[in-house]
């Protein structure tokens, strides 16, 4: 496997506030990363830097091979993105919204193929703002895809959702890689990226403090005498709820 | 290239589900023109025409004789006393004194001409601004030259050529501009606060579309939409309200896409200044209500009171009202309107420099 994001030394200061304090890491090719950690820790400066949306004061980072700091406009064909707290135009239907993203690109797609994909093909002709937030999450993947991107950045994916729905993404997410493309995601629901990624970079206070497959970091952990105060519970409370209502996703 | 247009050709499909901007864009201006068009809001029966012929030969009798075929005009004949009296009570609307030197010649260059000296009733613009332009249209006919002054009252006249001008034959072209400044600045403002506030062109501008050809792409939708919205109006007050163009259409077009880019350029200067979904209508009304109330939408200017008159004189919406009516009601070209293209120009320059400095896609 070779490394398809890489980030040497990258930092980013806005005023006083050091947000990114010079982090390294690589995502290899075909693995589903994830960069977790608390509000306000970096996460998403750091994968705004990444898709050529903000400039990085030093450090460098490649994406798909391209120097994102040289040429940020090569690195934005390359990859796709879901940008957290970000919209579609009103007024366009879900199947116009990924011909529109199309033209951005410069490419002609096939709408219907990309919306199946999501599972969104009964919805083509609604208008994207009258889909459920779920819907939407899945909408705005699609459009992610149309060009068939490298490296799919999704940041904080299912914040927002409720559990089917969440569920639902991350089949979509393991569908997405096993096609082959290595997704880059930003998330602070734990359990999210104990089931679905390869690696997880944790960060805090613009550092990486801790990088490794989810399973060794919990060995690691347990390797240093840790236990946890309350006895484990076999199931937890999303267990009830799911095993009440069901894993069909709602379509509010 | 073909970016720009596939992509116009997808933001005009999604404007067709836009009710609110249909709304405002479409049927708005109809309605308005709907409104005063059937009350005939600006219904007179005739303009108070008094003559004093100082003159009386018979070239000064063949123009009254003209004057009196137009049935607009209610013409009296008498002395200067009697008919500034008249007027002063307001029985008269304009008073026209005819110079004793008064001839139909050609004029030859450097030749004296006669000079009618016209008295205008302050209090009723309109019926001045029908008058005068009547006038100046007779004389016109009767091909020779005037200089107009105007002693006790000095108001600009409108030289709106006026054979039986209607009062929607005068609102049309005013209705047009205002329309042209609405699409401009609202469609701008809104559209651009609400989609910077949302993050959608945040997550456009995650694409690699240029920035330039995002901002053809909705400038060229609305100069696409200025004109349809033109053609449409116009021919509602054609068909329906039985307007009459004197001017060419392509020159009211060509002339409707200089406002259009104007009021862009206008829309996008302020839109600089916007930063929430929350200002955006009232700062809205501040740039357009004084438009359309001080730059001859609906009224003559000539009703505009004296120490506003400066501030309106020079309004965007002014000189592109002003330069449709020419066009509509007098069939000027775009050559007889320099001052109006002039400002047209120096507004588009200013708020073009304004806006490239303060408008930003993103926040």
């Amino acid at each position: 496997m070779s490394a398809i994001v890489s980030v040497r030394d990258l930092r980013k200061k806005y005023g006083q506030i050091e947000a990114v304090a010079g982090i390294s890491f690589d995502v290899q090719q075909g693995e589903v990363f994830a960069l977790l950690g608390p509000n306000g820790a970096g996460k998403t400066t750091t994968v705004e830097i990444l898709e050529g949306l903000r400039q990085a004061d030093r450090g460098s980072a490649t994406v798909a091979g391209v120097d994102v700091t040289k040429d940020p406009t090569k690195v934005k064909s390359l990859i796709g993105v879901q940008l957290q707290s970000s919209a579609f135009p009103e007024n366009f239907l879900a199947k116009e919204i990924v011909e529109l993203f199309a033209i951005f690109y410069d490419r002609k797609v096939d709408a219907m193929a990309l919306l199946r994909a999501v599972g969104l093909e009964d919805r083509a002709k609604q208008k994207s703002e009258k889909l459920s937030g779920g819907q939407r999450q899945r909408l705005s993947i699609a459009v992610a895809m149309v060009n068939e991107p490298q490296v799919l950045f999704l940041d904080e994916p299912t914040t927002g959702l409720d559990p089917q729905a969440r569920r639902n993404l991350w089949e979509l997410i393991r569908d997405i890689r096993k096609r082959g493309t290595t997704v880059f995601l930003t998330t602070h629901y734990l359990e999210e990226a104990e089931v679905l990624c390869d690696r997880v970079a944790i960060m805090d206070a613009g550092k990486i403090i801790a990088l490794d497959s989810p399973k060794a970091l919990i060995t690691q952990l347990l390797g240093r005498g840790f236990s946890k105060p309350v006895l484990q519970q076999q199931a937890n409370l999303e267990d009830v709820f799911l095993d009440l209502t069901g894993h069909a996703l709602r379509e509010d | 290239m073909g970016q720009i247009l596939s992509y116009t050709r997808m933001l005009l499909r999604a404007y067709t589900r836009d009710w609110v901007a249909l709304f405002f864009g479409f049927f708005f201006p109809l309605i308005f023109m709907g409104l005063f068009g059937i009350l005939n809001f600006g219904s007179f029966g005739h303009v108070g025409t008094g003559i004093v012929d100082n003159a009386n030969n018979a070239d000064s009798q063949a123009f009254r004789g003209a004057l009196a075929k137009v049935e607009t005009l209610k013409i009296t004949v008498g002395t200067l006393d009697d008919e500034l009296t008249a007027l002063k009570k307001g029985d008269r609307d304009i008073v026209l004194v005819i110079p004793a030197d008064f001839k139909i010649a050609p004029a030859r260059p450097g030749s004296a001409v006669p000079t009618l000296t016209m008295y205008e009733n302050q209090g009723r613009g309109q019926e001045v601004a029908v008058g005068s332009a009547i006038l100046t249209q007779v004389i016109d006919q009767m091909s020779f030259a005037v200089t107009q002054s105007a002693p006790i009252v000095t108001t600009k006249v409108e030289e709106v050529a006026g054979r039986n001008l209607k009062y929607v034959d005068f609102l049309t072209p005013g209705i047009v501009g205002m329309t042209i400044m609405q699409l401009g600045i609202a469609g701008v403002m809104f559209t651009f606060v609400v989609d910077r506030q949302r993050g959608v062109i945040r997550r456009i501008m995650a694409t690699p579309i240029s920035r330039r050809n995002y901002m053809a792409a909705h400038v060229l939708e609305r100069l696409i939409l200025a004109v349809l919205q033109v053609l449409i109006l116009l021919a509602v007050a054609v068909f329906a309200f039985k307007v009459t163009i004197v001017g060419s259409l392509g020159t009211v077009l060509l002339m409707s896409v200089l406002g259009s880019v104007m009021f862009l350029c206008f829309g996008f200067a302020v839109t600089g200044f916007v930063t929430t979904e929350n200002q955006a209508p009232a700062i809205m009304q501040l740039v357009t209500l004084p438009q359309m109330f001080l730059s001859g939408v609906f009224f003559s200017r000539d009703a505009v009171p004296a120490f506003l008159k400066p501030v309106s004189d020079v309004l965007p919406l002014t000189f592109l009202n002003d330069a449709l009516r020419q066009i509509s009601t007098a069939g000027a070209t775009l050559g007889d309107l320099p001052g109006d293209v002039i400002g047209i120009v120096v507004w588009s320059v200013i708020t073009f420099v304004i806006a490239f400095r303060f408008f930003k896609l993103e926040t």
